[in-house]
């Protein structure tokens, strides 16, 4: 036999017979799905990257306290990356006898390599430049009302004249709280030439490097194993933890969804192909009768298959590809700037996840038909044959699984959706085994045609069970997509409310607090919050003296050779938690201390333990008394150690303030920050404005998804369902014969259907939401979720309503056809 | 009358395990048929004729016993192997015709040609069919076909291979007596033609008549009344043969 031929002529045949077109359908689907979903996100993904980029002014950097060595701008250059040079260290400027301590940056040439810099000069209108040339300098607007300058005059920095060229209205690394003091942006050859970045000078230097994402990545590999000690990368992502969790969540999101878009096309090919082998059978036992080998029987069924597939798969393909670029071609503000290229990556993982998902899922079913008895010709009752394990059937468990690890790109998304769906597959077939054990026995009370209908399923226990397991698997993944995932995304703007803080002011005195607060009531500030700051060193861990050597978390060094900044608060603020211990109640013997998790961890710490710290001339030693868990991307000033406020009051500090102003008030606040010249006032709208825009951008990618599945769900629906059909056909045939009314027969599948959808429904609500809580803690860390109650219990008699009405429909088809047609077919 | 045997059983038994226990359908069944020969095998309504039948083809394994077919022991030979002598040596003829629903009459009679492995398959079908006087109806699918020509369609794909042995079970049953009638004569027709062995399950006492022998079973015993004279059919089937013929 020529299975390539035999495999060509069967489908075209059976193509029109039902399960091959749903097979077809999954497919095209669930390729289409994963194509769109991941070219969409992978591009989303690298202009979102692309655009936060220009909050480090690059989009790689490399900060290093010694200026890199010259290998490091070879590899640049021969990648093709453009590259500059940064160095940030503190200066103070001079004009006659004003001074001001300054946080300067030197900058190469080119600076910024992505996003602007903008300065005003004494004209007025802003304008977009790159480094200072040589001799001149720009300044934040601090610096000008501190030394009583305008823009054009001369200052000093480091022993030289400098002209000040502008004053700085916008730069890349605008944001960043905690930056002690203004800038002032100078050329990198000047600093040098000054001796500012001699020995002994405290200076941060920064290569920044951009270009295409394949060459910055490849930089970063070259890159990472050749740093100096004390060196270290920085993305974009990792430049601001608000945005590197929000790119997370957001990858997440789309992750998850195009994810459960390939389960559910999944689950249809497994439903359909167990219904096409079933069909298949008693051809493959003709096929044995004339002498055909298992070998050529198997070749045959999986061409026609493969034959089915690889068209699907290109349909699947150019649809996804086509659905992508209409959405963006519709949705322009997906992609700010310029649209990244088609990337190839994603497109052709989903075309092998596409034959992956339906090997996985079809092949089982139908390689046991190799073992078909050949007399089957003669008795067509012989399939029931000794049932043994046949290890086949983990297949679409193990491709289901290999998909969830590989796809969720992330290890507890995986965990999570992979040990959820076992269970709900284990809880259902368990309770539906337990049911249809109390069905049987219990159910002869029942009025008759109900009765007939429940014993229906009962009778067919094994397909009753697949169907169940199947519709709640199905009604889970279209939950999790339809309620969990757009009620996590609420939780999620939420965090984002409109009146987050979007200004924080440093170096506020604290005899200024009262007159500051009336002066932002009367901006229509609001949510303003305000903690007290001090600065101070890290001396002993009980009492020892901490080596930066002896904690394996490298970032340990930060604290040990740098500053670190305390608070205090008669409150635990907001988006802070407490783990262990208790906050301060003012009855405390000794001074004590809340510790924030990560130090915990970092400087391995417990209750009781000591941290001795200098503030100024003075060592305070604290006894850790709770410790707590911080929300780090909540837009609020939040601090690693809070001591007691008894001992707080006692050091010199400055007041950390965070409000929301209005838009429109830019005026306001340039008066506000000229009459109280000592503080720093930073604008992270920019910042809260990617974090939002990510939200929108993945909401939205998000619900183009949904549309992909729902339609998957509905076609396993109808593959679930259209097996059951094939089965009733028969019984109806012969029920009609027998002279059942078509109300007996609706009312005998509709109770057989509302029991299927109510228990799938049950299952599935309950699942969905044990999944939604185990992805707000897990995946997205979203504190105090809950699932939202009516949607999801709504599902449960939509779910019922849905199938019963898909059923019934399917049947009445057969109750109309005339009994003999059917009977004499079987 | 050729002598050389081409089929025999020895002492073959079936049993199966059914819910109540063991059950015999076969018990002891020997035979024997000679090339060119032509056997009916009548018997009640679940004496045991397809199962015999389906052991005689190699189907499936008896209990005990042992098959030969063309000179080889069936038991000797795995599922693979009597496969492959079946498509050399056997066709067959249903009481369902069991042709394939997605190929046309033409696909279905070129299908033993093609497990062959043969190059002219499509013209031999098209040669055989337009012996059953279904030339025209070449591309047509079964379900386009009468019950009566879809088993003449059968019986060319049981033909056109040229089988040593054809198994035929109850090839009329599911028509009426007139297509029977035709169907029946067709079958003989090329059954001589062919000088095919032919071994034929039926019920109808007629069409067994046209058999050079018969062997009735009983429970899945061969009647060992009815037998008597081997080689003879039952008088009264005879001469209902003779009527017909
Ligand atoms: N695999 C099997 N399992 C159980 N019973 C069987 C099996 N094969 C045949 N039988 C039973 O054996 C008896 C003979 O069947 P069969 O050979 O089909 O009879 P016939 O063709 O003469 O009507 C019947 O009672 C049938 O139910
Ligand atoms: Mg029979």
């Amino acid at each position: 036999m020529k299975p390539l031929t035999f495999a060509a002529r069967s489908l075209r045949r059976e193509f029109f017979h039902g399960e091959l077109a749903t097979l077809f359908a999954a497919l095209v689907l669930a390729v289409a799905a994963l194509a769109a979903v991941a070219t969409l996100a992978s591009r989303v993904e690298r202009a979102i990257v692309a655009s936060a980029a220009e909050l480090i002014g690059g989009d790689l950097g490399v900060s290093s306290s010694r200026a890199l060595p010259p290998e490091f701008t070879a590899e640049a250059e021969t990648l093709g990356l453009r590259h500059t040079e940064l160095a940030d260290f503190p200066s103070v400027v001079f004009v006659g006898d004003k001074s001001r301590l300054c946080d300067v940056r030197a900058a190469g040439r080119g600076f910024p390599l992505r996003g602007v810099l903008a300065v005003r000069d004494a004209s007025g209108p802003e304008k977009n430049v790159h480094e200072p040339e040589a001799g001149s300098v720009y300044v934040d607007h601090e610096v000008l009302v501190a030394l009583g300058v305008g823009v054009g005059a001369s200052v000093q920095v480091g022993g030289r004249e400098f002209r000040l060229a502008g004053e700085i209205v916008r730069s890349p690394d605008s944001g960043n709280v905690f930056r002690l003091a203004p800038r002032l942006v100078m050329n990198y050859a000047d600093a040098e030439s000054v001796g500012l970045m001699g020995p002994g000078s405290r200076v941060r230097h920064r290569l920044l490097v951009a270009g295409e994402t394949a060459s910055v990545d490849a930089f970063a590999a070259w890159a990472k194993p050749k740093l100096p000690a004390g060196a270290e990368i920085t993305t974009v992502e990792d430049a601001q933890q608000n945005l590197r969790t929000a790119f997370e969540r957001g990858e997440s999101f789309l992750r998850l969804a195009a994810l459960l878009a390939a389960l559910l096309s999944g689950i249809a090919v497994a439903l359909a192909a167990q219904r096409f082998a079933k069909r298949k059978t008693e051809e493959v036992a003709l096929l044995k009768c004339l002498g055909a080998s298992r070998g050529e029987i198997i070749a045959a069924l999986t061409l026609e298959i493969a034959l089915l597939a690889l068209p699907a798969c290109v349909i699947g393909l150019a649809l996804g590809l086509g659905m992508q670029e209409v959405v963006i071609a519709f949705a322009r503000d997906l992609l700010p700037g310029a649209t990244p290229p088609l990337p190839l990556g994603p497109p052709l993982a989903a075309f092998a996840i596409g034959l992956a998902v339906l090997f996985g899922f079809a092949l089982p079913p139908l390689l046991r038909l190799r073992d078909v008895e050949p007399m089957r010709v003669f008795r067509q009752d012989l399939d029931a044959r000794p049932r043994r394990f046949d290890a086949l059937y983990l297949l679409p468990f193990a491709v289901g699984g290999a998909l969830i690890a590989i796809e969720a790109g992330n290890a507890r998304l995986a965990v999570t959706l992979g040990a959820g769906f076992l269970i709900i597959a284990l809880a259902t077939w368990l309770l539906g085994f337990v049911l249809l054990r109390i069905l049987r026995s219990g159910g002869k009370r029942l009025p008759g045609a109900l009765r007939f209908g429940l014993a229906n399923l009962a009778r067919r226990r094994a397909l009753s069970l697949l169907q169940a397991g199947a519709l709640a698997l199905s009604l889970t993944a279209l939950a999790v997509l339809g309620v969990i995932a757009p009620s996590l995304l609420d939780r999620w703007r939420l965090e984002l409310a409109p009146d987050t803080p979007n200004y924080f002011m440093i170096n506020l005195q604290p005899e200024q607090r009262d007159s500051m607060q009336q002066r932002l009531a009367a901006l229509g500030a609001t949510n303003v919050g305000m903690l007290p700051l001090a600065v101070g060193k890290l001396v002993a861990i009980n009492g020892v003296a901490p080596k930066a050597d002896d904690f394996e978390d490298k970032r340990a060094a930060n604290w040990i050779n740098g500053e670190m900044r305390l608070s205090w608060s008669d409150t635990l603020p907001p988006a802070n938690k407490l783990k262990l211990g208790r906050w301060f109640d003012g009855s405390e013997t000794e001074p004590s201390l809340s510790v924030d998790t990560m130090w915990v961890d970092m400087f391995h710490l417990k209750l009781g333990d000591t941290l001795t710290l200098r503030v100024g001339e003075r060592d305070i030693t604290a006894r850790v008394a709770s410790i707590r868990g911080v929300n780090w991307d909540s837009f609020r000033v939040n601090f690693f150690l809070m001591l007691d406020p008894k001992t707080g009051e006692t050091l010199p500090h400055s007041l950390v303030t965070s409000f929301h102003a209005p838009a429109g008030v830019s005026a306001q606040l340039g008066t506000l920050s000229r009459d109280f010249p000592n503080i720093s006032l930073v604008d992270v709208n920019a910042i809260l404005d990617r974090v939002r825009d990510i939200v929108d951008r993945v909401g939205r990618a998000a619900g183009w998804v949904l549309a992909f599945s729902v339609a998957a769900g509905v076609l396993v629906l109808l593959a679930a369902l259209a097996a059951t059909a094939d089965e009733r056909r028969f019984e109806i045939a012969l029920l009609r014969t027998l002279g059942a009314h078509a109300r007996q027969l609706s009312l005998a599948v509709l109770g057989e259907f509302v029991a299927l959808g109510l228990l799938a429904g049950l299952i599935a609500a309950i699942g969905a939401a044990g999944i939604g809580i185990a992805l707000a803690q897990g995946v997205f860390k979203l504190e105090n979720y809950w699932p939202p109650a009516w949607p999801l219990l709504s599902l449960i008699a939509a779910a019922a309503a849905l199938v019963a009405f898909a059923g019934w429909a399917g049947t009445l088809r057969i109750a109309r056809t005339p009994p003999m047609a059917i009977l004499r077919k079987a | 009358m050729p002598s050389e045997s081409v089929l025999s059983a020895t002492e073959v038994s079936k049993t199966v395990d059914g819910p109540d226990g063991r059950l015999t359908i076969l018990d002891g069944v020997s035979l024997d048929v000679a090339r060119g020969a032509s056997l009916a095998i009548v018997g009640a309504s679940g004496s045991g004729k397809t199962t015999l039948l389906g052991l005689l083809a190699g189907l499936d394994r008896p209990s005990t016993g042992s098959v030969t077919l063309a000179g080889q022991l069936l038991d000797t030979l795995d599922e693979e192997a009597r496969a492959r002598l079946r498509r050399r040596l056997v066709g067959f003829v249903f009481q369902s015709f069991h042709l394939l629903p997605a190929l046309n009459a033409e696909e279905n009679v070129m299908l033993p040609l093609e497990l062959e492995g043969s190059s002219d398959a499509a013209s031999r079908a098209r040669d055989a069919l337009a012996r059953v006087g279904l030339d025209a109806r070449r591309h047509h699918y079964p379900h386009q076909l009468s019950g009566g020509e879809q088993q003449r369609v059968a019986l060319a794909r049981a033909f056109v291979h040229g089988p040593e042995v054809l198994f035929a079970d109850e090839p009329t049953g599911n028509l009426d007596q007139r297509t029977g009638a035709v169907v029946s004569d067709l079958l003989f027709a090329l059954n001589r033609e062919h000088g095919t062995t032919l071994v034929l399950v039926t019920h109808d006492v007629a069409l067994a008549g046209r058999c050079e022998r018969s062997l009735r079973l009983v429970d899945g015993r061969i009647d060992r009344l009815a037998a008597e004279g081997r080689g003879q059919a039952l008088p009264a089937e005879r001469a209902a043969g003779e009527g017909r013929a």
